[in-house]
């Protein structure tokens, strides 16, 4: 399709153009044979005559033209409109689409999230009976609730006394002479601290109940320690553990 | 006495028992105070056995403390800021009294219910009587 084409609506005007001169030519000539009364060189006429009727039947192509183009150019309005139409429709579907997706992504990733704390309360999952079992054995011996009769000067409290520490394994651990390390003791102050084993009472919160079969997470022994410092540590605390926390308030320095 | 990497059965156990003595002992203010005083607390090895003894908040361990404030104090024990706290009596002495007056929070509430309830079983059948109510 040559783009350089005249548009039709020139060409018509300039058919139309070309008709008013040849007419107007037309008409001065006969007006002109009229009043010299001469007979005009048919050829003239003729010739005016014949470009006349050119032009004429090129007007009218041009004309059929225009209304053809007419009808094209409607039905591309229709068509414009219509592609108008389904774009907007697809704009919709696209937002809608768009929303759905939020909405499930919103609610996949909070099934996740339920899920996730399904399994984190599955595994932490304790049986009720042991959590009784263990409310009982903590409130039954006032390790988290005191006495009710208690009063300042009782000596019993929330955390083991100097009493049962002494009397635990830990206490016990320096007078064992498989340590060696009893020359470290400045002094017997263990000793003299220390009841009769007849009269010892038997804490429970020593003796975990070892046939469970549970053991310690295993340490390999990196914290840095020497080897009877872990002991050395223990029985110096003990041993020097002087103050009583009988009464309500104690003082170490 | 300490093993190295491989250490016997009974050897686990034992430990197992004093890693639950010193555990418990932890809920004692007054012996924390005691660590703190004699620089046991500022030592790299123990802060690392602090850490390591952290196990004993999983309740396949838990079960065996008879003394559960141990492992709030276990806790506190992780950050410097409170051992480097404790080196002070007066800490000490305070978290004491803390601890005994929570220990002691639901028998006064449950002393404070009862004693409710009483009054009001007395009130209920005849005329309000001034001389029962029992005063704390």
């Amino acid at each position: 399709m040559a783009a350089a084409e005249k548009p039709t609506k020139e060409k018509l005007l300039s058919t139309l153009d070309d008709i008013e001169v040849l007419s107007r030519e037309l008409i001065e000539m006969l007006a002109l044979s009229r009043t010299q009364k001469l007979p005009q060189p048919g050829e003239d006429t003729e010739q005016i005559l014949e470009l006349l009727v050119q032009r004429d039947k090129e007007f009218q192509e041009l004309m059929q033209t225009a209304v053809e183009q007419g009808r094209v150019h409607q039905e591309m309005q229709a068509l414009e409109k219509e592609v108008e139409k389904r774009d907007s429709d697809i704009q919709q579907l696209q937002k809608q689409l768009k929303e759905a997706e939020h909405i499930l992504a919103t609610a996949v990733y909070q099934a996740k999230e339920k899920l996730k704390s399904i399994d984190k309360a599955r595994k932490g999952s304790i049986s009720s009976e042991e959590i009784i079992k263990y409310a009982h054995r903590i409130s039954a011996s006032n390790a988290v609730c005191a006495p009710l009769n208690w009063v300042p000067g009782d000596p019993r409290r929330p955390y083991p006394t100097d009493l049962e520490m002494r009397s635990g394994i830990l206490g016990n651990m320096s007078n064992m002479s498989t340590n060696g390390v009893n020359g470290h003791l400045p002094g017997d102050a263990l000793a003299a601290g220390r009841l009769p084993d007849i009269l010892t009472p038997q804490y429970p919160w020593q003796s975990a109940d070892v046939s469970m079969g549970i053991l310690p997470p295993h340490h390999g022994n990196d914290f840095g320690l020497e080897p009877p410092g872990h002991n050395k540590e223990n029985e110096d605390d003990v041993e020097a553990m002087s103050t009583d926390s009988s009464s309500s308030s104690s003082d170490s320095d | 006495a300490m093993a190295g990497v491989m250490e016997t059965e009974e050897q686990a156990r034992h430990r197992f028992q004093l890693e639950l003595e010193f555990v418990q002992c932890l809920a004692n203010p007054n012996y924390l105070n005691f660590l703190a005083q004699r620089g046991y607390l500022r030592e790299k090895p123990f802060v690392n056995y602090l850490k390591y003894l952290l196990y004993w908040k999983e309740p396949e361990y838990a079960k065996f403390l008879k003394y559960p404030h141990c492992l709030h104090m276990l806790e506190l024990l992780q950050y410097e800021h409170f051992r480097k706290e404790l080196v002070n009596a007066q800490c000490a002495k305070f978290i004491d009294e803390q601890q005994i007056l929570h220990w002691q929070h639901y028998s006064r509430k449950r002393t404070r219910l009862q004693q409710a309830l009483v009054e009001q079983q007395q009130q209920q059948p005849q005329a309000p009587s001034h001389g029962n109510t029992t005063s704390k």
